[in-house]
């Protein structure tokens, strides 16, 4: 056992750790972030994604003690005022969630795309979630509520008028 | 906790993050077979879990400055750390040019995630016969660098990788990098199909130098066998030209003389028809570029 020491969402928690031990189980059950879900544990589904140090990772590939000093932010992290995120908002009034399991994983990584790229194109999205699955098939609703955050700072007023159709 | 169910958790391992090559080689040297390198560790942690290895030492080469030096140097070649990741050698822009190939082989791997953790030297390593960079790197004459106790020396890719998970390394040996001189007027491309799986059923990668009348093709097709596969009859049909002509015999001879196995993926009758389409597919492209 060793201790390490990781800035998660914020806060600096300490615990002790096995060496064997993977990112997504310190998360989950050391430090209990259960937004961060345990799927397929291969690194097909996604539904583990965090940011490591500014950068999306699936933590069922990295181990606990790489994260060592560094920082992790999950869903949970992406505001910190208890207001919902523009791409949060979206997934509501879209209903691109239905039974919500991956949900996490997708807020999280289509709040980042958005945050690099503002406006992206339905092949920037596709490229930047190709690493997550939704077995709902939500997809349809995510792509409208990307679209609708996207237009929404361009400044247009019908967000129905998608990328989705792009 | 839910430690302890099968395919969830890792075999017990001390974990070493070393920052100079020296260590590494020191622990190399002390550990030998007992102990995996691990680059972004997107195979090695799978294959802990499936238990198709359980290190007793596991040694993490990120930090190793040595290992993530990435060099250009324009008219000599690229110089590729074996820390590099595929995100960092896509970023780069050092691909896109002159090793088109290479390029177009990482620029499809996984998803960005994975890409962002994994290595090039990394997926060379695991030699599973249905990952990309292989025959890209091959058409690119590649060589691998490798350093142990008895000292430094350089393999082509194409020997390097000996079978399937079976590469030239010794137990106390490491691969320090990869190495391509940069190609004299050349063409490059690369094909791959997945059908929807996380590997490649068939690949192809080719290569065509078109200076003055010393016309040369070398083609290359991943995926369908145990090792990567040179056809010499392929390269034959395309080597005086890429037409409608010449595509149609070599997706033909494709078909007909490279060698595919059965296996998990697919039959051999399936891969041969796959490299009808990816031949046809990959020199059309490169007829109209």
């Amino acid at each position: 056992m060793r201790e390490i020491s990781v800035k998660v969402n914020g806060m600096v928690r300490k615990r002790m750790i096995k060496d064997n031990e993977l990112l997504l189980d310190f998360l989950r059950e050391r430090v209990e972030v259960r937004s961060v879900k345990a799927a397929c544990w291969r690194g097909e589904c996604g539904l583990c994604t965090v940011m490591l140090d500014g950068h999306l990772v699936k933590s069922c590939l990295v181990l606990a003690v790489e994260a060592d000093g560094r920082e992790v932010k999950t869903v949970e992290g992406i505001t910190s005022d208890g207001e919902l995120a523009p791409i949060q908002k979206a997934f509501v009034s879209h209903g691109a969630a239905q039974c919500g399991f991956c949900t996490p994983a997708w807020v999280l990584a289509t709040y980042e795309l958005l945050k690099a790229n503002p406006h992206p194109s339905d092949a920037d999205l596709v490229e930047a979630t190709s690493g997550l699955v939704c077995r709902c098939g939500t997809y349809n609703q995510i792509r409208e509520a990307v679209a609708e955050v996207s237009l929404a700072t361009k400044g247009r007023h019908q967000p129905r008028e998608s990328l989705a159709r792009a | 906790m839910s430690f302890g169910s099968p395919y969830t958790t890792l075999p017990d391992f001390e974990y070493h993050r070393p920052t100079s090559l020296d260590e590494v080689l020191g622990l190399l040297k002390q550990y030998g077979d007992e102990a995996k390198l691990m680059g972004g560790g997107v195979g090695l942690i799978a294959f802990m879990k499936e238990r198709l290895m359980s290190p007793a030492h596991v040694i993490d080469v990120k930090e190793v400055k040595e290992l993530k030096l990435l060099d250009n140097t324009p008219g000599k070649g690229l110089s590729i750390g074996a820390a590099v990741t595929l995100s960092e050698l896509l970023e780069s822009g050092v691909l896109r040019k002159d090793y088109t190939v290479l390029h177009e082989a990482l620029a499809r791997v996984a998803d960005p995630m994975i890409r962002r953790r994994a290595t090039l030297v990394g997926n060379l390593c695991e030699a599973i016969p249905w990952v990309d960079s292989p025959p890209a790197l091959i058409v690119l004459d590649a060589t691998v660098g490798i350093e142990g106790p008895e000292g430094k020396r350089r393999v082509p890719v194409g020997d390097f990788i000996r079978g399937p998970v079976d590469i030239d390394l010794g137990p106390s040996e490491m691969v320090t990098g990869v190495e391509i001189s940069q190609p004299k007027s050349a063409q490059s491309a690369f094909e791959k199909f997945t059908g929807g799986s996380e590997f490649s059923l068939a690949s192809v990668a080719v290569m065509l130098s078109n200076g003055g009348r010393n016309r040369k093709a070398k083609v290359v097709y991943g995926s369908v066998n145990s090792t990567p596969i040179r056809s010499a009859e392929v390269e034959e049909a395309i080597k005086d030209g890429v037409t409608p002509g010449s595509i149609r015999k070599a997706a033909e001879l494709a078909s007909e003389k490279v060698e595919c196995v059965d296996d998990v993926l697919a039959t051999s009758a399936y891969r041969k028809h796959l490299l009808r389409v990816i031949t046809t597919k990959v020199l059309r492209r490169m007829m109209s570029q």
